[in-house]
């Protein structure tokens, strides 16, 4: 079947299977390796994507309910974003395989909450995970990042 | 890998790498610890795909980096529940899957080993024959015991332990066990076959990439020059990436397909691929009432699986690590790696030296609780200081190991109350011996380039190592290429292991880049740390230079639940000198995150020799909501010094700092992790009749 949506703002449309998962597709069809599996079942982020400004886990979501939604990715930020210059300037990031999701996650938070507590930040990025464990520094890059 | 691509998400892993008309590899699996394989019918498998049986590989070599025990695909007999029985190559992973359901396999189970002790009883044997590898990964003098399920035994004696023993006014002798525990790098393994002209070349995470190729050369009856190993950046690995895993049978289904071949591998089957060592060590020591150790015996025995792996390795380094950094006058450790029917079990950061300072550092504080010192004051009288003579006879040098415990019993104001605080200090040592080469070449477009094995696993050794490069050269960054790791370019390395990369690279560096300024286009450096321990008596040079760093933790206990909060962890940690100072903090805040998770949640479950807890969700690894606020740590320096490893230094110390703070509370634990159900079965054991 066909879906369309909008991807970092540009129109696609692929061609997908009913059963397959929006990251599948966008790693296979769109060019997105931004968005990664790793536990494949929704508890570790490292595929989240946007749709519709909701921090979304691509690996459990079917691909044709993307039909019609604004998804975006880390594809779709340039290094001047100010989250992004806020990993880079907090050197919040080892490996980087979580780093892109985190800071999908963490652009959510800003835009619902520009000046989160600490705890806000740690409840919004409990569902990331950093298994090179970098989470002080990503802490301070989402404080950097806020107003 | 530049900052850019990492924060964007463009960084190519071992996961993401393509080639035209590559297919996708799944593996089916025995579900028994121990089967006999009677027969494997593949023929239902639909001819566009490609299966890969026994009979496949039953005339191609056996495999170990440390003892050869591995074949391609489990031949007549499944040694774990998860070992490889046969694998389908097709155009998607789904295909693959879907074909892996037509194969059918018969089996007969057999008796299987789930245990150490069951081991040892040795009424089955893992391995009939136990067969040293020629690996360079085999430094070190390996000890099979034939006819029994112990693959090496490593012993040191040093003074006479019963002569200690007999001047000891206190004894404690009590016993101590570490659970598997699994990597979980975010990326998993992942790795990229193609047979080109006869070569065989592989894309996969691997922090021992001339490892790999010997062993596949031996597999495949080449010569190591016709196997090429490229390492592109890993996700993570914290040991798990040592060593053949995935590669021999993914090298063989390419050759079968006649097409590259792409493993990755599923989440659930990171659990029967690799974990850390289960550990159990018994530990006695003596010391006369002023404190002063004067004796220690430490037995101790790690499963590792159905295949060695560099287990070997890990008990020797537990023999020694498990000793401590004291000056003890009499020693005696017997230190075996022993075979059982579980997933192999390998490097994990820290290489035994969490399951060491565990038994070891908690046998400290037991201690000092019966002579009445505090914890502090017993270590501080006995560490081990410039020029005094360790375990294995070596005179140790520039070692801090006093000012670490000092540095972190402040940071939680050891001086005002020491409940609910524990302290632990740690000696870790580096592959000794071990040589590294580098190469620096002029590029023709002027700049320059950097060759060596070093891989790109987050620990940003390779960044330190640009950072020395453009020192040395007066070149900026930017000039600076360091492409990937490939065996076909880059001159020999032992391996990125044991936190040795910035240290033996760094030294090798300077020499290339003399040699560089000499011929104007190439310069080669190499660098050897010489030593090595005789396994018999374990006298010699265990590392040339060590690793030291102590924790301090301060825990508060809901005595209700038995749920432990960390609310204050510290690591102090000797840097010598500091490459990259964030590089350095990330290692330390990441370590010591890693010995939270093992401390009180990671273990690795089993029900009928299964893993029964695979997945992210059963088994779970810290957030960022689980990070105390007090999570601090210092880098200890001094000018001129060495630069010394960081990648694992702060996460041993860490479960035993957490284990002595309960204790501190008659909270005595003996095993971890540190679940509710242990800490209120310890809290029984407290209330009903005091410290066991
Ligand atoms: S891969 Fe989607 S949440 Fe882990
Ligand atoms: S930086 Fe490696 S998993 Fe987060």
């Amino acid at each position: 079947m066909r879906v369309r949506f909008a991807l970092n703002g540009e129109p696609v449309e692929l061609d997908v299977r009913a059963d397959e998962t929006l990251l599948t597709v966008l790693r296979r069809d769109a060019g997105i390796l931004s968005a990664r599996e790793s536990c494949g079942i929704g508890v570790c982020g490292a595929c989240t994507v946007l749709v519709d400004g909701r921090p979304t886990s691509a690996c459990l979501l079917l691909a044709p309910l993307a039909d019609g939604a604004e998804v975006a990715t880390a594809e779709g930020l340039g290094p001047d974003h100010p989250v992004v210059r806020a990993f880079a300037e907090a050197h919040a990031f080892q490996c980087g395989f979580c780093t892109p999701g985190m800071i999908v996650a963490a652009t959510a938070l800003l835009a619902e909450s520009p000046s989160p507590s600490d705890a806000q930040i740690r409840h919004a990025l409990a569902g990331n995970l950093c298994r090179c464990g970098s989470y002080v520094k990503i802490l301070e890059a989402v404080r950097r990042a806020a107003a | 890998m530049s900052r850019e691509s990492i924060l964007l998400g463009r960084v190519r892993y071992s996961q993401d790498r393509e080639l035209p008309g590559m297919l996708h590899a799944r593996v089916l699996r025995s579900p028994y610890p121990h089967a006999r394989i009677v027969r494997v019918d593949a023929s239902a498998v639909p001819a566009r795909a490609v299966a890969l049986t026994p009979d496949d590989v039953r005339g191609l070599g056996v495999y170990g980096c440390q003892i050869q025990d591995q074949t391609v695909l489990a031949l007549d007999r499944a040694l774990h529940a998860g070992d490889p029985v046969a694998a389908v190559a097709a155009a998607t992973p789904d295909e693959a899957e879907d074909a892996l359901a037509l194969i059918e396999v018969e089996y007969e189970e057999l008796p299987a080993v789930s245990d150490l002790e069951e081991a040892l009883a040795g009424s089955v044997l893992v391995h009939e024959r136990i067969r040293i590898s020629d690996n360079d990964a085999a430094y070190f003098g390996i000890r099979p015991e034939q006819g029994t399920n112990v693959c090496h035994r490593f012993r040191i004696l040093h003074g006479d332990f019963e002569v200690g023993l007999e001047q000891a006014d206190v004894v404690i002798e009590e016993t101590f066990r570490t659970p598997a525990a699994q990597h979980a790098p975010m990326e998993p393994h992942a790795c990229l076959a193609r047979w080109e002209g006869g070569r065989l070349e592989l894309w996969t995470g691997t922090h021992t990439p001339f490892n790999v190729r010997s062993d596949l050369a031996r597999v495949f009856g080449l010569a190591e020059e016709d196997v090429r190993v490229v390492v592109p950046p890993m996700g993570g690995s914290f040991g798990a990436k040592t060593f053949v895993h995935l590669e021999a049978l993914t090298a063989a289904l390419a050759r079968k397909a006649g097409r590259p071949v792409r493993c990755v591998l599923p989440r659930s089957e990171e659990w029967v691929t690799n974990n850390r060592h289960p550990a159990l060590l018994t530990v006695k020591i003596g010391a006369t009432a002023d404190g002063t150790l004067v004796a220690k015996r430490v037995d101790s025995w790690i499963d590792t699986g159905a295949y060695a792996d560099c287990g070997p390795g890990v008990a020797q380094k537990i023999g020694y690590s498990a000793v401590g950094p004291y000056r003890i006058p009499h020693v005696h450790v017997e230190s075996r790696c022993v075979y059982t029917n579980r997933p192999p079990n390998g490097a994990f950061r820290g290489f035994g030296a969490t399951q060491a300072a565990w038994a070891s550092e908690r046998a400290m504080d037991l201690l000092a609780d019966r002579l009445g010192l505090d914890p502090l004051e017993l270590r501080l009288r006995n560490v081990l200081r410039d020029g005094d003579v360790f375990c294995t006879g070596e005179t140790v040098r520039d070692v801090h190991f006093a000012e670490c415990l000092e540095r972190a019993a402040a940071a939680i104001d050891w001086g005002q109350g020491r409940s609910g605080k524990g302290l632990c200090v740690l000696l870790k040592g580096m592959q000794t011996p071990s040589r590294a080469q580098i190469a620096v070449e002029a590029a023709d477009g002027g700049g320059y380039t950097i060759r060596c094995a070093t891989a790109e696993l987050g620990q940003g050794s390779r960044r330190a190592l640009t950072l020395v490069a453009s020192e040395l050269l007066g070149a900026p960054l930017s000039e600076i290429s360091f492409p990937d790791p490939d065996t076909d370019i880059v001159p020999y390395d032992t391996r990125a292991t044991s936190s040795r990369s910035t240290y033996m690279m760094g030294n090798a560096l300077e020499e290339a880049v003399r040699e560089l300024r000499k011929d104007g286009r190439r310069g080669v450096g190499e660098f050897r740390n010489s030593g090595g321990l005789d396994p018999d008596t374990g006298q010699g040079v265990a590392s040339s230079h060590w690793h030291q760093g102590a924790a301090a933790a301060e825990v508060r206990v809901d005595e209700e639940t038995g749920l432990v909060e960390v609310v204050r962890l510290h690591a102090a940690v000797y840097a010598g000198r500091v490459v990259n100072p964030p590089g350095a903090e990330l290692q330390n805040e990441g370590s010591m995150i890693m010995g939270l998770g093992s401390a009180l949640f990671e273990a690795v479950s089993f029900a009928d020799g299964q893993v029964v807890n695979a997945n992210l969700s059963d088994y779970q690894i810290p957030s960022i909501a689980d990070i105390p606020d007090g999570l601090t740590h210092d880098l200890l320096t001094k000018p001129g010094a060495e630069v010394h490893g960081l990648g694992e230094t702060a996460l041993p110390p860490v479960p035993a700092a957490i284990g002595n703070a309960l204790g501190s509370l008659g909270i005595q634990t003996t095993e971890l992790p540190l679940m509710p159900e242990t800490v209120l079965a310890a809290i029984d054991r407290r209330d009903g009749g005091g410290v066991r």
